[in-house]
């Protein structure tokens, strides 16, 4: 039934389907940027597809990956062991933007997928067509880092305004901490010091962000 | 010190004894006290643990409750473990008001200008339970969004391990808050300078006797 919405996708936009798969009813078309927000209008509005619902927006980092533009299914072909960006062929796209796509009146699902690269790591929004975008997108961006152009009100969602870089991205150090308040200073026999704050040499009160204007406005 | 009126006694309680067969001194000096000073520690003795058997039996606690050890906090506060009947009756939800804030869950950054604004605005004598292995050392969260331990933000008195700790932890460890409790000493210098006592005469009274 669901490959039946690949085809039509694909009939319907020829060109902008890059590859597809379809693995156990889950159904997913990898498109091209351009054509995204017409891809998105049209699963929505269409009698055929009645995509009312955007369940999830999912942003991945395959930094540790190296990806195939092939489709078909196939995720990974290498694991890239150690963080660095120079591992990573050029051109190859490091963010996927996964949009959940279900329809309640038709009762089926089609995962809709985008590739950006990370020196253009840009969406646009689908704000203009469902509502539930909104905070979704902000999560993704205060998370993974991708921006959505055209967004009303892309600022953080989760975390504090203070914060510097995306926590979920490959590259951000696992134990790196920007705590607000001043730490205490005090030898940590148990959890050691640690690359975090107190760690390289740096004392745990010197480390903190200092939160000097605090805006309300900023936490809706 | 060398008064004649005031003969130097030595006490005589709990000085260590010296090392027999040695034939040397020992190194620790012996406590000198006058009967001021006697009369002085008797206060100290009877006021510290007075204060400390008032205040142990009666904790008004601040459940600081941000995640999952919420429920084991419920359950020790509840009729089956029944928190009150060590004295620690009242839950208070104003810092204002209590006497033991109970850091119960994991504290994250964004969170913890709150923690540090609610344990400033207690009132002295304060003391904190870090409740469950989050609060006490961030736990399994060793991340970008969580603090590393409470102590990290504020003192902690008494730490209560567990992912979540069982009620029987929770009486434990206020157990042995009560101990530091008592165990607390207050100067009798801040007695003996007290208006109250000053004009009674209490202590000119007792040296001079």
């Amino acid at each position: 039934m669901s490959k039946a919405l690949i085809e039509l996708v694909r009939e319907r936009f020829p060109g902008a389907v890059t590859s597809s798969s379809s693995d156990r009813g889950d159904d997913s078309v990898v498109v091209k940027r351009e054509s995204l927000l017409e891809i998105l209008t049209f699963l929505k509005n269409d009698e055929a597809t009645q995509m009312k619902l955007l369940a999830d927006i999912v942003a991945l980092d395959m930094l540790t990956y190296q990806s195939e533009m092939t489709g078909g299914g196939s995720l990974a072909s290498q694991e890239v062991t150690s963080y660095s960006l120079s591992k990573k062929p050029q051109g190859e796209p490091r963010y996927r933007i996964l949009y959940n796509l279900y329809s309640v009146t038709l009762k089926h699902r089609l995962h809709v997928r985008v590739e950006v690269r990370s020196d253009d790591a840009k969406v646009p929004s689908a704000v203009g067509i469902w509502k539930a975008a909104d905070w979704l997108e902000r999560l993704a961006w205060d998370m993974m880092g991708v921006e959505f152009t055209g967004h009303p009100n892309l600022k953080r969602i989760l975390l504090y305004p203070e914060f510097v870089g995306h926590p979920l991205r490959k590259d951000y150090p696992v134990q790196k901490r920007q705590p607000l308040v001043a730490e205490l200073d005090f030898p940590d026999l148990v959890r050691g010091p640690g690359p975090g704050p107190g760690g390289a040499g740096v004392p745990m009160s010197q480390t903190h962000v200092g939160r000097t204007n605090v805006d309300p406005t900023t936490y809706d | 010190m060398s008064d004649p009126r005031f003969p130097i006694v030595t006490s005589q309680g709990n000085q260590p004894e010296a090392p027999k067969g040695t034939g040397e001194q020992s190194n620790l000096a012996p406590v000198l006290l006058t009967r001021r000073d006697e009369a002085i520690g008797f206060f100290e003795r009877a006021l510290s643990g007075t204060l400390g058997w008032a205040r142990k039996n009666s904790i008004f606690q601040y459940p600081f409750v941000t995640a999952c050890c919420g429920m084991e906090y419920m359950s020790a506060m509840c009729g089956r473990y029944d928190i009150a009947r060590f004295g620690a009756e009242f839950p208070r939800f104003t810092p204002r008001q209590a006497d033991l804030l109970m850091i119960v869950g994991t504290i994250n950054i964004k969170q913890s200008p709150v923690l540090k604004t609610v344990y400033d605005q207690m009132c002295e004598p304060k003391w904190v339970m870090a409740f469950g292995v989050c609060a006490s050392s961030g736990g399994f969260y060793d991340n970008y969004a969580t603090v590393q331990g409470a102590d990290r933000i504020i003192p902690v008195d008494v730490y209560v391990p567990g992912c979540p700790p069982r009620p029987e932890q929770v009486l434990d460890g206020l157990r042995i808050l009560q101990e530091k409790i008592q165990s607390q000493r207050h100067s009798a210098a801040t007695v003996e300078m007290s208006d109250d006592v000053r004009k009674r005469g209490l202590f000119s009274k007792l040296s001079s006797r």
